[in-house]
């Protein structure tokens, strides 16, 4: 008879036969003083591990409901709206504090939201006024003007960041009657719809007291930034239930919500779900795991590229690609040579293959930006504009940047056109004053912030190098590189993007504006052009759409041709969700994460 | 008295190590690159509301300046508010330190135990079979890349056979049944640490092993053990009650020191499980440049290591007679 080869010296000695391995492991695990301390506890855990998984796989769920699971990548950090800046917080917060206008889903234009119609405008005071629908608070108060002219000055008062801007020119506000606020401005200004009137509204009552709290202390803006808020009064769908930190936030729907029952723009709003439930995953493999085994039902982040071919393959999961309002570019830092030089910048322009990044780094899943405006806000996006790189072999590129440069007085130690005229590798190019070129870095964001922006900086620098540009790409943590680049402008170039533009294109007249050229300020790559700033100061005063139109385009084939920035790409938006318990997503431009899809969402 | 003066001179070298801590945290946040705000700033922020924000986060004041109220509030217990939470950094840290201090001191307990449990055969059986594989799989675990292997055993136990949650630290279903009792919750927290805790547990208890054999295999060359085996004791009395006790004092210090480390959390495995731990708060706020928040959480750790290697010192010369400085 075999001896079994059993791990434990003392079995050993009991000559446990092979015929009768469970007869000896059963005789072991009875008779206590054969057992070892250790194999005691070993055998407890076990049996615990094993017990709690028939706990977890076997008792029935206590869940029910119509309650809706979505997976975050990470926790919101707050729900002080005036604190909030993480995308996470605001994800919540916009399913409570609501807007007196929101943007409709097809046209993207402004409809009213918490107002009752389109503001009217007085030219000769220069004031709006708007109305506001019967609307309730979810502690079922009335929202009021007061609550609308109360979070006006309060952002006026306090300067609150992120805020302040689109109230400054704001001179009062006055509250005739419960329903109706009168704006007045200090001069006509175009974003007055698109940004002052879709700030959030907070409740006068619930905010009063903090304000007033704040005001007694010696720094009342921070006192307010930190003031902890357990569960928002908003007006919105839904309202803050339970908030169980890093675990899950509990939002169930607001029974005052004034959108109930309601068509708005040809649609009628529920919410239909009993609720949302929040969970937070720390990566998302983790996430992507939990939505294939549907232990969620939405996972509220983009999904990248690698994860496309296995969430195609399962069942019951449906992906959305949706277009983002953002921009991904290559920006220079035009306030010192040899970047201030617009050939130079042409030049660079002309050699980045657009097309490679977005089929190679990005595996197609992006569009290809040639403005600064995405295609996707389609009224304001100018799709006539200087095109560089467009449709070039490698070989036409190089051919047609060694033109530009050529002509501006650029020579080579050994030129990437060869006397027979073929392109060849460059080395050593020369400034027009006969200087070599210094070795230039491409600051990037590193690979594990986002793989895509490190990687066009390295395929970039490649580019660069093969016309004798002695470009370096180099990554760096991303609050270093936001360092170097918005305070102490210590740069050459740079690969950043914008994630989230307004549809409002008022930021190109930030951006580019030479009176933002300063620490901290939004011209990031110090771009000086009277004749744009003249056009975007206009712009902003242009209440007539059609002219705005005209002014917007025209700024952007400026920037086009002045080419302080290479405009590279628009990651498209993926996001998935699974499709048993829930249909009726909205697609709209950002995606489908949007107040809409939660209005209209109903269970199967 | 010799002891006496040992701990006592043994506190004043733990507070000058600590202070001079506290200064070069102090400086290598506010000299590192980043910049606190521009995280906290949008492309709506200003650069007049920017240079608000610094200025009421007192961050525009001169470094020697914000340095003396950075120690005055620290010996006055005020840590100041995170820049990202708003809230007072102390609350944020005691909503996570107990979830790490359960999770990370039951692993290095657990793995303690298992690892000079088998560390103590290893050693027994010098070359053989088992002493080789035991020393393989402890080099292995001890190897594993975090990570990898968190994730390995989500799919494996989590997504695959579903017999354990992906991630969390408890289940929605049962803290917001209002049916749920505290032993419900109670067992839905401890199902929720077992694919965490057996992560840690592989990662550690390997070096545990490691050492014990290590130290047995030198605490076998020692004279008493051989007078041990002359009296005629069996060797199982003798590994146990006279070779093993002293071979495990190695194990006590690096039991206690990794019990101190416990605080600090592992980002990785808390990040992978979601496990809401002082670990992954660490990360945050030192990428987020959340100054009072990091500061805190290092300070926390640097304090609670200097503490425990000062109370493994005292235990050691209590263990051992024979050890006095």
């Amino acid at each position: 008879m075999a001896r079994v080869f059993l791990p434990f010296p003392e079995w050993d000695n009991n000559n446990i036969a092979l015929n009768k391995p469970l007869q000896g492991v059963i005789m072991h695990t009875i008779h206590p003083f054969r057992i070892k301390s250790g194999y005691r506890v070993a055998v407890f855990i076990i049996s615990l591990a094993a017990l709690f998984v028939f706990f977890g796989t076997a008792c029935p769920k206590a869940w029910s409901g119509h309650m809706m699971k979505v997976g975050l990548l990470e926790e919101p950090k707050t729900l002080n709206i005036w604190l909030a800046s993480d995308a996470w917080s605001r994800k919540v917060l916009r399913l409570m504090y609501q807007t007196l206008y929101i943007r409709d889903p097809e046209s993207l234009e402004l409809i009213p939201w918490l107002a009752q119609n389109e503001p009217d405008y007085d030219a000769q005071a220069n004031t709006y006024t708007v109305k506001l629908r019967d609307a309730k608070w979810s502690d079922g108060s009335e929202v009021t003007s007061e609550d609308i002219a109360f979070t006006g000055r309060l952002i006026k008062e306090f300067n609150i960041p992120r805020y302040a801007s689109k109230w400054k020119f704001v001179e009062k506000i006055e509250t005739p009657d419960k329903k109706t606020a009168v704006f007045y401005l200090e001069e006509p200004k175009a974003i007055f719809l698109s940004r002052t009137l879709t700030t959030p509204i907070v409740q006068k009552k619930e905010w009063e007291k903090i304000v007033e709290k704040a005001r007694q202390t010696e720094k009342p803006l921070v006192t307010l930034l930190n003031h902890e808020v357990k569960f928002p009064v908003g007006s919105g769908p839904f309202v803050m239930k339970e908030w169980r930190k890093g675990a899950y936030l509990f939002l169930k729907t607001n029974e005052f919500f004034f959108g109930r029952n309601q068509d708005i723009a040809g649609r009628r709003l529920g919410p239909y779900i009993d609720g949302l439930i929040f969970k937070v995953f720390g990566t998302s493999d983790a996430a992507i795991l939990a939505l294939r085994k549907s232990t969620i039902d939405f996972f509220w982040w983009k999904i990248q590229p690698g994860y496309l071919e296995d969430l195609k393959k399962g069942k019951n999961i449906r992906l959305f690609s949706n277009e983002k309002s953002a921009l991904y570019y290559m920006g220079f830092n035009c306030r010192k040579p040899p970047f201030n030089d617009v050939h130079l910048r042409r030049a660079v322009a002309m050699l980045i293959d657009k097309d490679f990044i977005l089929k190679r780094v990005l595996q197609g899943q992006a569009t290809q930006m040639i403005s600064v405006i995405p295609p996707g806000n389609k009224f304001w996006h100018n799709p006539d504009v200087p095109l560089h790189d467009q449709g070039l072999t490698s070989q036409e590129r190089i051919r047609k940047a060694y033109e530009i440069l050529n002509n501006a007085g650029y020579s080579w130690e050994s030129a990437p056109i060869g006397e027979d005229g073929k392109v060849v590798e460059g080395k050593g190019l020369r400034l027009p004053n006969g200087e070599q070129m210094e070795k230039f870095t491409i600051l990037t964001p590193p690979a594990d912030y986002d793989p895509h922006r490190a990687m066009s900086g390295l395929v970039i620098q490649e580019w660069l190098k093969a016309i004798g540009m002695p470009a370096s790409s180099r990554p760096m943590s991303f609050g270093a590189l936001l360092e170097k680049v918005k305070v102490s402008r210590d740069f050459d170039t740079f690969v950043l993007g914008y994630g989230s533009l307004s549809l409002d294109p008022d930021y190109v007249r930030s951006f580019y504006h030479s009176r933002y050229d300063k620490v901290r300020g939004f011209n990031k790559t110090g771009y000086q052009n009277p004749d744009f700033d003249k056009i975007a100061d206009e712009s902003a005063n242009a209440m007539d759409p059609i002219k705005r139109q005209k002014l917007i385009w025209a700024m952007q084939k400026i920037i086009l041709t002045d080419v302080p920035v290479v405009p590279l790409y628009n990651p498209k938006l993926i996001e998935a969700v699974r499709t048993e318990r829930f249909q009726g997503w909205v697609e709209m431009l950002d995606g489908i994460g949007n107040l809409w899809s939660f209005c209209q969402l109903k269970p199967k | 008295m010799e002891l006496r003066r040992y701990i006592i001179r043994r506190l004043y070298q733990v507070a000058v190590i600590f202070f001079v801590i506290l200064t070069v945290l102090f400086l290598l946040f506010r000299l590192a690159p980043g910049d606190p705000v521009s995280r906290m700033v949008d492309p709506d922020m200003t650069p007049e509301e920017a240079e608000l924000l610094i200025s009421e986060l007192g961050l525009d004041k001169p470094l020697w300046i914000q340095y003396v109220y950075f120690v005055k509030n620290f010996f006055t217990g005020n840590f100041g508010h995170s820049f990202n939470y708003g809230q007072p950094v102390v609350s944020i840290i005691l909503d996570r330190l107990p979830n790490t201090i359960i999770l990370f001191t039951t692993s290095v307990i657990l793995a303690a135990l298992v690892g000079v449990f088998f560390g103590k055969i290893a050693s027994w059986e010098k070359g053989s079979k088992k002493d080789v594989w035991m020393t393989i799989v402890a080099l292995a675990s001890h190897t594993v890349f975090v990570p990898w292997l968190a994730l390995i055993l989500i799919w494996i136990f989590a997504y695959k056979l579903g017999w354990f949650p992906i991630t969390g630290m408890i289940s929605e279903e049962v803290w917001l049944d209002p049916d749920s009792g505290p032993l419900a919750k109670l067992l839905d927290i401890i199902y929720h640490m077992i694919l965490p805790l057996t992560t840690l547990f592989l990662i550690h208890f390997g070096s545990y092993l490691l050492i014990m054999r290590t130290s047995m295999l030198e605490t076998l060359n020692e004279d008493y053990i051989l007078t041990a085996r002359a009296k005629g004791l069996t060797e199982k009395v003798v590994r146990n009650h006279h070779a093993a006790p002293n071979a495990a004092l190695p194990v006590v210090t690096t039991v206690g020191l990794n019990l101190a480390f416990s605080i600090n959390g592992g980002a990785l495995t808390e990040t992978v499980f979601t496990w809401p731990g002082i670990g992954r708060e660490l990360v945050f706020s030192v990428s987020n440049n959340d100054y009072p928040l990091a500061q805190a959480c290092f300070l926390l750790i640097a304090l609670v290591v200097l503490v425990a290697n000062l109370v493994v010192d005292i235990i050691y010369a209590f263990l051992d007679p024979r050890i006095r400085y």
